[in-house]
């Protein structure tokens, strides 16, 4: 699903995000990636969307070559990936059905089916009845539920989410999390950055710990492993 | 282009426009103004270059004669006239004939006539005319040693006059339409350059779910499409007025000016305006997104 192999980012002011990162994620895997601030986890996100590419190594995701693919093709790659991040980053002016339905009509899907799957994501993140809201109107985690349903209303077979709990209380944080287990159990691969060490420790998911550019631990059943 | 797209690019278009409406009115206000002077300058420099055109094509040679010549004098001039090489004509034109085809030239204006009292002022001549252009000046020259000829006149040395003045008029209105379309371009570019930072966060949501770089070019394309075809309309508005008015004055100054006629002219003129205004907004806002779309 996703295969790094030797994988460098060096940006054009000389900085070295990310040393030889060797990972391989499975289809259906829910992944964590863990580090202080400035590790190169957003690197790391940034590189699966193709918004960076590696300065050397190879990158596959979803099967496809990142770094040889052609610019024309990049928007073929982001649909089969969801992503979500911390600031929701909801258009302020459309409602929440709207606001999802924005990632269907710009990828130009079917208007029958629109409405449909619209709602169908809106259900499976419980705001079905607020679907006519506009997001100043909702709190955050709702907005992030919108963000969510907006992330897998193309059907994505990865998930890639940049410290989604990030702005959210710890209760709503687990209902985040909740529907992240519910997506990732229909088969959808989940990786999911999180400075979060209670989440962590207590989904009992894979871990992968990104400390000073290089990986410094990838455990199957890992802990958060940094103090809180 | 699906047709539920297209019908989202419209929307999104007149949503863009209506929400900036005080500038989209100062975008299409500027794109009229550059476009209407662009358009003012088009009709100069063709306007000069038909007067040249006119001039030069013309092979007629006035041979005027002296008035106080015999008619058998007045009849042998033309017998030679007829004997030369290189001539395609020669008609008579008596001066009664003469003045009657100037009354009529002038039209409404021939009151000015009246002024003469009975005298003829103009002289019996011979219009000839020469077979090529190239031919004229020789001919002139030849004819003008004949005996009982006052003088051959051509239009040729006032073409050379007309020919250094199209070529002034035709370098600046050249270089100032480039400067025009130059402003056009910018004024468009740098409207769209707004609408597009004033939409950033909804173009960034768009790449991250993979959206293609022309779906998101699309509305801003149509938007200063919108703007240079609205800017052109207006401009072609203001041009047939103007043309109207200033040919009018025109003909009423100097009956005889060569002005090229309204229509179809400046029909031509403002289709032409109206497909610049609309190539320079679909050109301003490709390259306004050029940088914003890379990343």
């Amino acid at each position: 699903m996703i295969h790094m192999k030797n994988v460098c980012k060096e940006y054009e002011n000389g900085s070295v995000a990310l040393h030889d990162i060797n990972v391989d994620i499975e289809p259906g895997e829910f992944v964590f990636i863990v580090g202080p601030s400035g590790a190169g986890k957003s690197t790391f996100i940034r590189l699966l969307l193709r918004e960076v590419l590696p300065s050397s190594g190879e990158l596959y995701v979803n099967g496809k070559d990142v770094i040889d693919m052609p610019r024309s093709e990049v928007p073929y790659l982001r649909r089969e990936l969801g992503v979500i991040f911390q600031d929701f980053r909801l258009l302020p002016e459309k409602t929440v059905a709207e606001n999802v339905a924005f990632a269907m009509q710009v990828i130009e899907a079917p208007r029958r089916t629109m409405q449909h799957s619209v709602n169908s994501v809106l259900d499976i993140v419980g705001l079905r009845p607020k679907y006519r809201s506009f997001p100043s109107q909702l709190s955050g985690g709702e907005q992030q539920r919108v963000a969510i349903a907006r992330a897998i209303v193309n059907k994505p077979s990865i998930v890639i989410a940049d410290e989604p709990t990030g702005n959210l209380d710890p209760s709503t944080s687990w209902e985040i999390m909740d529907i992240f287990k519910r997506i990732n159990a229909g088969g959808t691969t989940i990786v999911m950055a999180t400075h979060d060490k209670n989440i962590v420790d207590t989904m009992k998911k894979r871990v992968i710990a990104i400390e000073g550019g290089r990986i410094v631990r990838d455990e199957a059943q890992g802990g958060y492993g940094y103090e809180a | 282009m699906k047709l539920n797209t297209f019908e989202y690019f419209l929307h999104e278009t007149y949503l863009s426009l209506k929400r900036n409406s005080w500038m989209t009115v100062a975008a299409i206000g500027t794109v009229a103004v550059a476009l209407f002077v662009f358009g003012m300058f088009l009709v100069i420099v063709m306007n000069t270059n038909r007067m040249a055109d006119s001039l030069e094509s013309q092979v007629e040679i006035s041979v005027y004669l002296k008035d106080d010549i015999s008619q058998s004098k007045i009849d042998e001039i033309g017998d030679k006239l007829r004997e030369m090489q290189g001539l395609e004509s020669v008609e008579y034109v008596s001066k009664e004939k003469a003045i009657e085809d100037f009354r009529e030239r002038l039209g409404e204006q021939s009151y000015i006539l009246t002024a003469l009292g009975s005298d003829n002022p103009l002289p019996n001549a011979y219009k000839v005319k020469a077979r090529v252009p190239s031919l004229v000046a020789t001919a002139a020259k030849v004819i003008r040693q004949f005996d009982g000829v006052e003088e051959a006149r051509y239009g040729q040395d006032v073409i050379q006059h007309l020919f250094d003045i199209t070529r002034i008029a035709r370098i600046i209105g050249v270089s100032i339409m480039a400067v025009l379309v130059c402003a056009t371009l910018f004024i468009i570019y740098n409207t769209i350059r707004l609408t597009v930072f004033a939409r950033r966060r909804e173009v960034a949501i768009m790449k991250y779910v993979g959206a293609t770089d022309w779906f998101i070019r699309w509305p801003f394309i149509m938007e200063g499409i919108v703007l240079g075809a609205v800017g052109g309309l207006i401009a072609a508005v203001f041009l047939r007025l103007a043309y109207r008015f200033v040919a009018k004055s025109i003909t009423d100054a100097l009956t005889f000016f060569p002005l090229i006629p309204e229509s179809p002219f400046i029909y031509t003129i403002g289709f032409v305006v109206i497909v610049s205004g609309i190539c320079m907004g679909a050109l301003g806002s490709t390259l306004s997104l050029k940088r914003f779309l890379k990343a």
